[in-house]
């Protein structure tokens, strides 16, 4: 969010965590970056088109993969607002917009400069406290998300979400009212800080898990220590019902979905074997799964038919016949050319006879 | 005498054939001019029904396991995506494209016209017999009958609007097959043939379905005859002059006279719906099973009826509903829909009712008001009714504005594309151009079905005449 080469850190911050979260398990179509994205290619960047966030130089952010979605003069707090309400002019398009429903858990990373209340855009406007907390009313309101964490690297953080009341939402900030965050360390080479306390700590947090870890909120949160951090690191829980220590962080900071196994194949084309394929799987499970259910209603309502068969006449059953027959025919181009063709013979020998 | 008649009759045949060969040979030279002369992308000819073009798509979807349906270019019947489907593929070198469908029309034309030959003959033979019946003296004063069947076949052979529609690669063709053959089955009084072609035709194109009032009044009354008041006066003429002295005589005589069809016989009729359900379980098993795997028979009847019924393709064509249902309000389209359909359905009962003596004539004017009033009308139901119009040359005869209908028809057809060309290509005209000519083809149309409607009736008035002065001089 800050333009100017001494906030390299910030933009250093928000590359480093969208890396870990992309490593994590979340695609890039689920991330909206915005970034001020005038470093990794000024002119004083004595490392072109790389950006840091050790002076050890061993991870370079701003790889191949790095999809910034609101770069430069697009990083404006009524964009910002208009992601969170997803009131977009009709033209945006949709790698642009938060496309979120009511089951969404969403993270919301915040990093620049900021004070009581507010935290700055492009050094030229600000976001205040209750900006945000109208924008988070109204994404409750239209239901554009279950569970939302809110993460702010500035100085006076916690004050930024003060006004909040939307319930489902889970803050944290890296300062308290009164207090600065600092940067981490210098990095002679490039010239500037680049990364900040509170981020650094987190990353190292990250940095020793994987996807299907399931270390749970709480342990993010007590592991900063406010002597490393110089500055006490705040959250807020009142406005979030679950207990942290079940929540795990995978739960904002990764994506990690819910699989259902199935044995049976899925195929599309060939439409003749997926009807014997399921004849089997019905026979063998008892309960069979609600997917198979879905696929062939047809398929059920003859199951169906034939039980239930004594209630209905004499005519429902004929038609149930002929359909079975029908369903039986496996070439049908064939079976349609000789029915075709058989008409000329029928309608001869129909003439005959009523000659 | 008899060589004289003889040889003129051979001299008839052959000028006939003549003329057939000519006709065939004509359509030959046309298919392999190059690209069809672009007949087939002329809207007049080709309609979303009819195009050949949207078969071959079907038959391309179908053969990559897709609903034929989707996409929406194919409306039709499966039955016949799976009869001309495979002969749409087939190319020969050095040839020009599609000549295997081409041929396959030229062929259903010959054999439209030799069905509806024979129709005329017979039609011919029984209004001689029921005129014989009469006694009539009219029948003395013209020797000279024109054979109606031979000239209706040539005027389908020879219309421009046959030819154009044949080699316009449009289906139109084999949809007159499947009404001619029903026409020709019940003027045989062959209830199979005509059940069968009646439902073939019901399942191409909706629209003749209401043939079946003429198919039951051919199956059960007969062919065209004079109106029955003639032959009841004709009796208590003939009753009058024998006097009352011998009644046992006289009540055979008066029988032997009535023997005429004016008794409505309901066995073909059973025979026909007997036939009719026979083979529309036929069709419909045959098409359920082609398109079982893309959504059964709803589906199919949604894409195939539920389209034309609907009217959901706009592009311009020879009718006039594309224009006014692009400007109608969502709002009141299912209402136009009904009352546009409902036109159609209002001039039903009222024409059987006058004409029912007359089933054959019926039909041709249901065919010439289905085809004015469809929802994508072309060139091809056209040919087909101008073709059955030249049945009836002898009844016509003194039909009133036949120069005027011949020259609109001829003007029509040359505006028509010119307008178009003016329309779409050099965008100095607008819709309105076109459908200026299409409005002008629908008056035409109407005055046809008018004039000819008020010529057959005046023509039964005169047959009338001469009975009556002679039930006067007797009084």
């Amino acid at each position: 969010m800050s333009l100017f080469r001494f906030n390299y850190r910030h933009m250093a911050n928000t590359l480093s965590l969208y890396r870990t979260v992309k490593r994590l398990g979340i695609p890039d179509e689920r991330i909206i970056l915005m970034l001020a994205d005038d470093m990794a290619c000024n002119a004083r960047n004595k490392y072109p088109a790389q950006v840091f966030n050790n002076e050890n130089h061993k991870l370079n952010l701003y790889g191949d993969n790095v999809e910034v979605d609101y770069r430069g003069y697009e990083v404006t707090v009524e964009n910002f607002l208009r992601v969170l309400t997803g009131r977009h002019e009709n033209a945006v398009p949709r790698s642009k917009r938060l496309l979120s429903d009511e089951g969404s858990h969403i993270l919301l990373y915040m990093t620049g400069h900021g004070g009581d209340e507010f935290l700055k855009f492009q050094d030229s406007e600000e976001l205040q406290s209750h900006d945000l907390a109208d924008a988070v009313k109204q994404m409750k309101e239209k239901r554009r998300f279950k569970e939302l964490l809110i993460m702010v690297d500035t100085c006076q953080a916690a004050t930024l979400f003060s006004q909040l009341q939307s319930p489902g939402v889970l803050t944290i900030g890296s300062s308290m009212k009164g207090e600065n965050s600092y940067s981490h360390h210098l990095d002679s080479d490039v010239g500037v800080s680049v990364v900040d306390r509170f981020t650094f700590y987190t990353l190292g947090f990250f940095e020793r898990l994987n996807m299907y870890n399931n270390d749970s909120l709480i342990s993010l949160f007590s592991s900063y220590n406010p002597s490393m951090l110089m500055s006490t690191a705040y959250y807020r829980t009142d406005l979030y019902q679950r207990h942290l220590e079940e929540v795990p962080v995978t739960n904002f900071f990764g994506s990690v979905m819910e699989m259902i196994h199935t044995d049976s194949a899925y195929s599309l084309l060939s439409r003749k074997e997926s009807f014997r394929v399921e004849i089997k799987m019905s026979a063998d499970k008892s309960v069979p799964d609600k997917k198979r259910l879905m696929d062939n209603p047809s398929r059920l309502d003859q199951i169906s038919e034939l039980n239930i068969e004594d209630q209905h006449g004499a005519l429902k059953r004929i038609w149930s016949t002929i359909q079975k027959e029908m369903e039986k025919v496996e070439d049908v181009d064939a079976f349609v050319s000789y029915g075709l063709v058989l008409i000329v013979p029928l309608l001869t020998v129909s003439m005959w006879l009523t000659w | 005498m008899e060589p004289k008649e003889q040889s003129k009759e051979k001299k008839e045949k052959l000028w006939f054939w003549n003329w057939v060969i000519a006709s065939v040979i004509f359509r030959l030279v046309l298919i392999y001019f190059p690209k069809n002369l672009n007949l087939a992308s002329r809207p007049e000819v080709s309609t979303p029904l009819t195009s050949l073009r949207r078969l071959a798509e079907g038959y391309w979807l179908k053969q990559l396991s897709m609903s034929p349906y989707a996409g929406s270019m194919y409306h039709g019947s499966p039955l016949l995506l799976s009869l001309l489907g495979p002969l749409t593929v087939k190319r020969i070198e050095g040839q020009p494209d599609h000549l295997l469908c081409s041929l396959v029309f030229v062929i259903a034309d010959i054999v439209n016209a030799m069905l509806i030959r024979a129709t005329g003959q017979n039609l011919q033979m029984e209004y001689t017999r029921s005129l014989k019946l009469l006694d009539h003296v009219k029948l003395s004063e013209k020797p000279e009958i024109i054979p109606s069947g031979d000239i209706a076949a040539l005027v389908y052979l020879w219309n421009p609007f046959t030819i154009v529609a044949c080699v316009g690669l449009s289906t139109s063709p084999i949809e007159n097959l499947a009404i001619i053959l029903s026409l020709y089955g019940a003027c045989k009084r062959q209830a199979p043939l005509a059940a069968f072609g009646w439902v073939i035709a019901t399942h191409l194109s909706l629209y003749p379905a209401i043939l079946i009032i003429p198919m039951i009044l051919l199956l059960g009354y007969g062919t065209d005859t004079p109106p029955r008041k003639l032959f009841l006066q004709r009796r208590n003429v003939e009753v009058g002059d024998n006097p009352p002295n011998d009644r046992c005589c006289e009540r055979e005589e008066v029988v032997h006279r009535s023997e005429v069809p004016h008794v409505f016989s309901w066995r073909p009729v059973i025979h026909f719906f007997c036939w009719t359900s026979l083979w529309s379980v036929y069709v419909l098993v045959l098409c359920g099973i082609s398109v079982k795997q893309y959504g059964g028979l709803w589906e199919l009847f949604k894409r195939t009826y539920g389209f034309m019924l609907t009217v959901q393709d706009l592009s311009p064509n020879i009718g006039v509903l594309w224009y006014f249902f692009a400007e109608v309000f969502d709002f009141f389209r299912n209402f136009f829909l009904i009352v546009f359909h409902g036109n159609i359905l209002f001039m039903m009962l009222p024409l059987a009712i006058r004409l029912k003596h007359r089933p054959c004539f019926l039909a041709f004017v249901y065919i010439a008001i289905s085809s004015m009033l469809k929802s994508y009308p072309s060139v091809g139901d056209s040919a087909l009714y101008l073709g059955l119009l030249g049945l009836f040359v002898n009844e016509l005869a003194d039909m009133q504005f036949s120069f005027f209908l011949f020259c609109g028809y001829v003007g029509v057809s040359l505006l028509s594309p010119v307008m178009h060309n003016l329309w779409i290509w050099r965008g100095t005209g607008n819709a309105n151009f076109y459908f200026a000519t299409a409005m002008a083809y629908a008056c035409l149309q109407i005055i046809l079905v008018v004039e000819s409607v008020s010529a057959m009736l005046n023509h039964d008035r005169k047959l009338r005449k001469p009975l009556t002065e002679l039930q006067d001089g007797k009084n």
